[in-house]
């Protein structure tokens, strides 16, 4: 299988829109901020909606949401890399699971102090990272399919190490107190996730690095012949990738207390979900950091709303799943438009 | 009477006229090899016959109706009884024999919409027996040989043969193959017409077509330079015509003193199609390669760009030993290839020019701070001035540009980084005139700042405006060079067609 037929194009390429021509200048910000206006919008319509406006535009409220999504905040920002790159990675949900379940269980079973735990399950997530990015770069796999092979290979890899029981016991207080503690009215997590964020925007748009990945995104081909290390590259990506899905699995483990024996996959979901909505803002046609974080938010915002609002557990995974429907829908909508228009 | 007849065609393209009241008459029963070089309208013609272009003026007659090549569509030409193998055969290379021709006629069906796999083997085997394939109808296109996959393509598309007369053309149908599968299938086509078929034969090898064929129509700048009926020209006869009348001259010429040290030198290279590539490229020097599509133009430059891998000989780059394991060690040492492919193999389609051209110099913006957007706006859109690159700004999306600008906006991309040696693989494919220019203009500045120049071309004229010198190519071999007076266009033309030219 050549590294071509691996990469994304077929699917997302033609979901994302192509970028416009010039057009009306109005018109272009106006896309670039559409979906964070869309996110505004939802959040002031939940705060006067009867049904949530006592719940909804509250401190507590605004502590659960952001704090709960931080998790699958770190998770969307890990998946950026493969994708800027060209490539589907589906093993980050259980990468961040199976490094919750490691650091608790390394805490838990075998008495380590909380440093210790954290770095092994973050090292743990760099070395998932890495065998998926030799997999994809060396051995020329499919990225969809290696990825899946992996998400799958660890979800039972939970299994086995926690026997299907939820480890509660003996998890470092610190941890939990951390997860749970304030700063500045917001949860610390929340911190974590901005912190991380700014890394990995100044990573992505302002070294040669992040420039070369979406060269590569872009034409793999072209960018071999301009002299950029695609392989090297795209495993350095999966590697980072792999890392930050490691330390959201530490953060979720400070969030809940308890490492259950869950495969990742909501986490995934939604973190994708959130990419690709981000691809239609800030930069649109693009996968990009703010754009992303907006992604989040609008999902987060929306969600929470709809539960606050009355709407069962179902609420979620189907916003989740229309969202995501509508952005890629929306998105191919706009390329086809635009392809017309700088055809003619 | 004949089966095909085209008066006074004319097509012409924004500016440039394609075909110039062309005219072509092909006899029933015969193989008419339809000849010229490139740029002489017979692509053109081709496609106007097949319904992908309409002609500006001008008749077809087939089978004795006669249609305006203004309304001919693809819909007239199957129904007139034309059918077409292109080179890219389009079969599908991992389904059997039997199910590519049964994805177009149609799967014999029982009861329930079931497959009828036996009635249909039976049939395509009989089908096959006709063009005398030798294979089994289960076999999958990919394991018959090339010769095999295009006859049963050639079967395929004239399977109603038995509903009317047909028509076959084929298009450039051995330039994928080598020596012995195209006489093969040459060959094979030669026994199809004894039984009466009616073959148009698009190619560029004289040697093939002279064996093969009839008559010949030579196409030269979009007229007729030249109609054979029944005739035997010698391969020198074509030559004059597809030259324009002018004899070339296939006398041998003594190499140019080079003085000083060679930009690249390069002895016995061997890498894919190449057999033995012996090359100098003086400083400040222009080379150009000649050679048919499949001469092994293209890996030359692949190879000296560290994008393949040589298998054997060497190279030296201004005296220093040079062997290039990667594109980027190339770079490094001075070296910037335009591929060919500009949309798989240069672009980046989707983003912003000002990417595009800052892409082989992005270590050079970094600083600590990031990478300076607005430096990189001002040096783009810099460049874009001095390079002629015509877009809304530097922030527009590269595929919004025409082609031309396009090109040169790759070009830009290189030479900011002052390239010492410059391949140029067919540098004005798709390109337009004004744009055209302004390249050569860039080349040639380029040059004069002490670049060396690497270019192939398939197109001599082009060959003949910028190069010192020109280097022929022959299966995988250089195979003489031209220079000084002798560096024309109809000169090339001679003999990149001529058997001769490898020992000149």
């Amino acid at each position: 299988m050549t590294i071509e037929e691996s990469t994304v194009p077929a699917s997302t390429r033609t979901a994302e829109p192509k970028r416009k021509r010039g057009g009306s200048p109005l018109l272009h910000t106006a896309e670039r901020y559409a979906l964070l206006g869309l996110t505004v919008v939802i959040a002031l319509f939940f705060s006067v909606w009867p049904g949530s406006s006592s719940t909804f535009p509250t401190m507590a409220n605004l502590n659960v949401v952001t704090g709960s999504q931080a998790v699958v905040a770190l998770i969307a920002l890990a998946a950026l890399f493969p994708l800027v790159s060209g490539y589907f990675d589906f093993s980050l949900g259980a990468i961040a699971a199976t490094s919750s379940v490691l650091c608790a269980g390394l805490m838990s079973h075998n008495r380590l102090p909380l440093g210790v735990a954290a770095v092994a399950a973050i090292a743990l997530g760099a070395a998932c990272g890495a065998v998926n990015g030799l997999l994809v770069t060396r051995a020329r796999l499919n990225a969809f399919v290696t990825t899946l092979g992996s998400a799958t290979l660890l979800g039972g890899a939970i299994q086995w190490y926690t026997g299907g029981a939820t480890i509660l016991e003996g998890i470092s207080p610190v941890l939990t107190r951390f997860g749970s503690a304030q700063f500045l009215g917001l949860p610390r997590v929340v911190y974590v996730v901005v912190v991380v964020m700014l890394v990995l925007w100044y990573v992505l748009t302002h070294t040669p690095y992040g420039r070369a990945l979406y060269a590569i995104g872009s034409n793999a081909r072209s960018a071999r012949l301009v002299g950029l290390r695609v392989d090297r590259d795209v495993f350095i990506g999966f590697v980072i990738s792999g890392t930050i899905a490691g330390v959201a699995g530490v953060l979720q483990l400070a969030r809940t207390g308890s490492a259950t024996a869950d495969s990742g996959s909501s986490l995934l979901f939604a973190a994708l979900a959130a990419v690709f909505l981000g691809a239609t803002a800030v930069n649109p046609g693009l996968f990009n950091v703010f754009g992303t974080m907006i992604g989040v938010l609008f999902v987060s915002a929306s969600v929470s709303g709809l539960t606050l609002a009355g709407a069962s557990n179902w609420a979620q995974p189907v916003f989740n799943g229309a969202a995501l429907l509508a952005a890629v829908g929306l998105s191919t909508y706009l390329g086809h438009r635009r392809g017309a228009a700088a055809t003619s | 009477m004949s089966a095909l007849t085209i008066t006074g065609l004319t097509k012409r393209f924004a500016g440039t006229t394609a075909l110039d009241r062309a005219a072509l008459s092909v006899r029933p029963g015969t193989v008419h090899a339809l000849l010229g070089g490139n740029g002489s309208g017979k692509s053109t013609m081709i496609k106007i016959l097949a319904g992908v272009h309409r002609a500006d003026a001008g008749q077809i007659t087939v089978m004795g109706r006669t249609y305006e090549a203004s309304q001919f569509t693809a819909a007239h030409a199957r129904q007139a009884g034309l059918r077409f193998v292109h080179q890219d055969l389009g079969l599908f290379d991992e389904l059997s024999v039997a199910e590519n021709f049964a994805l177009d006629a149609g799967y014999p069906t029982a009861a329930g919409r079931r497959v009828r796999w036996s009635a249909l083997h039976r049939r395509v085997s009989q089908v096959l027996e006709t063009y005398e394939i030798d294979v089994d109808p289960r076999t999958p296109i990919h394991r018959l040989r090339p010769a095999d996959q295009t006859m049963v393509a050639i079967a395929r598309a004239l399977r109603n043969q038995e509903e009317g007369e047909l028509i076959l053309v084929l298009d450039e149908p051995t330039a994928r193959l080598g020596e012995h599968e195209s006489a093969l299938l040459l060959d094979a086509v030669r026994r199809r017409a004894a039984h009466g078929q009616t073959v148009l034969l698009v190619s560029h090898r004289l040697q093939e077509v002279l064996r093969s064929c009839d008559d010949f129509t030579v196409l030269v700048d979009g007229t007729v330079g030249g109609a054979l009926v029944d005739a035997h020209p010698t391969e020198r006869d074509l030559i004059r015509l597809m030259a324009g009348g002018t004899e070339p001259d296939l006398g041998g010429h003594a190499p140019r003193e080079t003085s000083g040290p060679a930009a690249l030198r390069i002895e016995g290279l061997r890498a894919g199609p190449l057999r033995g590539v012996e090359l100098t490229v003086g400083e400040g020097e222009i080379v150009g390669v000649a050679g048919l599509v499949g001469s092994g133009r293209t890996t030359l430059l692949k190879t000296l760009f560290g994008a393949r891998r040589a298998a054997g000989g060497r190279m030296w780059l201004h005296g220093e030993p040079y062997a290039p394991r990667t594109p980027a060690e190339a770079i490094r040492a001075g070296v910037a290839l335009v591929p060919e492919d500009r949309g798989g193999e240069a672009a980046f389609a989707d983003l912003p020019i000002r990417d595009n051209l800052a892409v082989t110099v992005l270590r050079r913006y970094w600083r600590a701070t990031g990478m300076p957007r607005s430096r990189e706006r001002r040096d783009s859109a810099a460049l874009m001035t001095r390079y002629a690159v015509k877009a809304a700004g530097p922030d527009a999306v590269f595929s919004s540009m025409s082609g031309g600008n396009q090109q040169k906006a790759v070009l830009a991309r290189w030479l900011r980084r002052e390239p010492r040696l410059l391949l140029l693989d067919e540098p004005t494919q798709g390109v337009d005139v004004v744009s055209r220019a302004d390249i050569y203009a860039a080349i040639r500045a380029a040059v004069a700042d002490g670049c060396s120049v690497l270019v192939t071309s398939s197109d001599l004229v082009e060959l003949e405006t910028l190069c010192d010198r020109v280097v022929l190519l022959k299966s995988g071999r250089t195979a003489g060079e031209v220079i000084g007076p002798h560096l024309t266009a109809a000169h090339l033309t001679g003999l990149v067609q001529s058997a001769l030219g490898a020992n000149p």
